[in-house]
């Protein structure tokens, strides 16, 4: 599903942000991506969603090279990725039914198709009765739920989140983390940058570490990494 | 349209559409963006009204401008309907010499109509409008001479000229005058007018167009962050730019009605006044207004200038947000 090949990324000044990174995320997979901060895990998923290209290396998303992508596809591509933000991303000024909606708006969907998808959405994350609500009215996990209804609601076959528990409270946290695994367990892929090692370590899945932008460490996170 | 179709169970691209359902959802999404667009401009009305004033303000102008123009040339049309010649003959030509000639003249097709002034009448009417006549009871003879005033068959100054030019070589005649310089003089002033008017016309709409411009791009800064969350869902950047560019237009439609009503409201106040001048002068003029396709034209320069500006601001800044 997804491919990382002796990735780099550098910036303007010298900064390396990510140092021949390689792995490969398998369909249907779920990893976590952590590291401290300015490890590197933003620049990585930044990657993925064509926000930016890698300076050298190769980024295949399900057997496309997105160096092949031009300026101009971008706008599709992003379509089959679902990304979720550490602010959820929502818009303030629609309700949070418009929000979901919108991934779908931009397809072209119309009336009671789009509503009924939408609904589905909202209902996976647990959030039917709030459509009519504005982002404001939600509380910080409610607010993330809605941006992974946002990512899940055209049925994207990867799934991309950052730090989609940073300003949560652990019992919120898991609750988020259940809405992945079940999104997971119906198939799509999923990949998760956070810095909550504790979380992850109860979760169980494979676990990449980044370092200075060197990948040093992939598979199941050993407890005492915790420490 | 999607790049990674084979991971996407049901995605929306996946499902085949005919030719006739890709247009309807393009007309759905356009008119749902159009109608969006003037909710927008409903919830700040204030920063509307004054874009939409600014606009009117700058097609009004030249708008009036060009009524004056239009309304100055139908009184000097009425003008160009007096070309006269005067044909001033020559001393020796006796009454039948003269008859005979205006015989022939009425036989012409250049000519509608001839009117002798004979020496004494013409005698009389100076001696009672010169204020001269005692004076002129000491003159032994009658010094002026026979006037034939011709009215041309048409009324363009090109053929009273060329008119002219024929009847001045005719055997009696002494001197043929046309006095049209000063219809000349009016017209080329007329141009003049109408040439500044268009300068003046352009200069405002270029402001205009740099207004809607400057407002347009004060929307999108102020939609910064709605647009960068549509670019990371997957929005091409002719659909973000959509609902701005009819922002623009609505602006442009609501600008170019803005003026049409001064300038109507404008004609309806000057009208008492114009209509008390044209009595006085017992003239049968009436101030024109706008004709429809003159409307059509506003409304349309309006619309353009929205169109216009609105998608130069566009083209620019939509692309340089990036998530």
């Amino acid at each position: 599903m997804l491919r990382f090949d002796q990735v780099s990324k550098g910036y303007p000044g010298g900064f390396v942000a990510l140092d021949k990174v390689s792995f490969e995320l398998q369909k249907g997979e779920m990893a976590f991506l952590t590291g401290h901060s300015g490890a590197g895990k933003s620049t990585l998923l930044r990657l993925i969603s064509l926000i930016e290209r890698p300076s050298t290396g190769q980024v295949i998303v399900n057997g496309v090279d997105l160096a092949d992508v031009k300026v101009k596809q971008t706008p599709y591509m992003r379509r089959d990725i679902g990304m979720i933000f550490q602010d959820h991303r929502l818009l303030s000024s629609h309700t949070v039914f418009d929000n979901v909606a919108l991934p779908l708006v931009i397809e072209g969907f119309t009336g009671r198709e789009m509503a009924r998808r939408v609904h589905a959405a909202l209902d996976q994350v647990g959030l039917l009765d709030k459509a009519r609500c504005y982002p404001a009215t939600l509380s910080g996990g409610e607010a993330q739920r809605v941006g992974i209804a946002r990512a899940v609601v055209n049925k994207p076959p990867l799934l991309l989140a950052d730090e989609p528990t940073g300003n949560l409270d652990p019992d919120l946290s898991k609750d988020i983390m259940r809405v992945f695994e079940a999104f997971n367990q119906a198939g799509v892929s999923v990949l998760i940058a956070s810095h909550d090692l504790s979380l992850i370590a109860r979760m169980r899945y494979r676990t990449m570490t980044l370092k200075n932008g060197r990948m040093i460490n992939d598979g199941l996170l050993h407890s005492e990494a915790q420490a | 349209m999607s790049m990674l179709l084979s991971g996407r169970a049901v995605g929306a691209s996946t499902v085949k559409l005919t030719r006739r359902e890709k247009l309807w959802r393009a007309l759905a999404t356009n008119a749902r963006q159009a109608v969006s667009s003037l909710g927008e401009l409903w919830r700040t009305p204030v920063w509307a009204f004054v874009t939409v004033a600014v606009l009117g303000v700058s097609m009004t102008l030249p708008a009036t401008l060009h009524l004056l123009v239009k309304n100055i040339q139908q009184v000097s049309r009425s003008y160009d309907q007096s070309f006269e010649i005067s044909l001033f003959l020559k001393n020796e030509a006796t009454p039948t010499d003269i008859a005979s000639f205006v015989t022939i003249l009425q036989g012409d097709p250049d000519i509608a109509k001839v009117r002798l002034i004979d020496k004494a009448s013409a005698m009389a009417e100076f001696k009672q409008q010169s204020g001269f006549g005692e004076a002129i009871r000491f003159l032994d003879q009658n010094p002026l001479p026979d006037v034939l005033v011709i009215t041309p068959s048409q009324n363009l100054p090109s053929a009273a000229e060329d008119l002219l030019q024929k009847l001045e070589k005719e055997r009696f005649v002494d001197l043929a005058k046309l006095d049209i310089s000063w219809l000349e003089r009016l017209a080329a002033l007329m141009a003049l007018m109408q040439q500044a008017v268009y300068t003046i016309a352009v200069l405002l709409l270029c402001a205009a167009l740099l207004v809607i411009g400057n407002t347009i791009r004060l929307l999108i800064m102020d939609k910064k962050a709605e647009i960068e969350v549509m670019k990371l869902v997957g929005a091409t950047d002719a659909f973000i730019q959509r609902p701005f560019l009819y922002t623009g237009v609505w602006l442009g439609i609501f600008g170019g009605f803005l003026a049409f009503l001064v300038i109507e409201f404008m004609i309806l106040w000057l009208r008492a006044a114009i209509a008390k001048v044209t009595q006085l002068y017992q003239s049968d003029f009436v101030i024109n207004s706008l004709s429809l396709a003159e409307f059509g034209v506003l409304m349309a320069i309006g619309t353009g200038l929205g169109l216009f500006g609105s998608y130069l601001a566009v083209r620019s800044h939509i692309k340089a947000i990036e998530p």
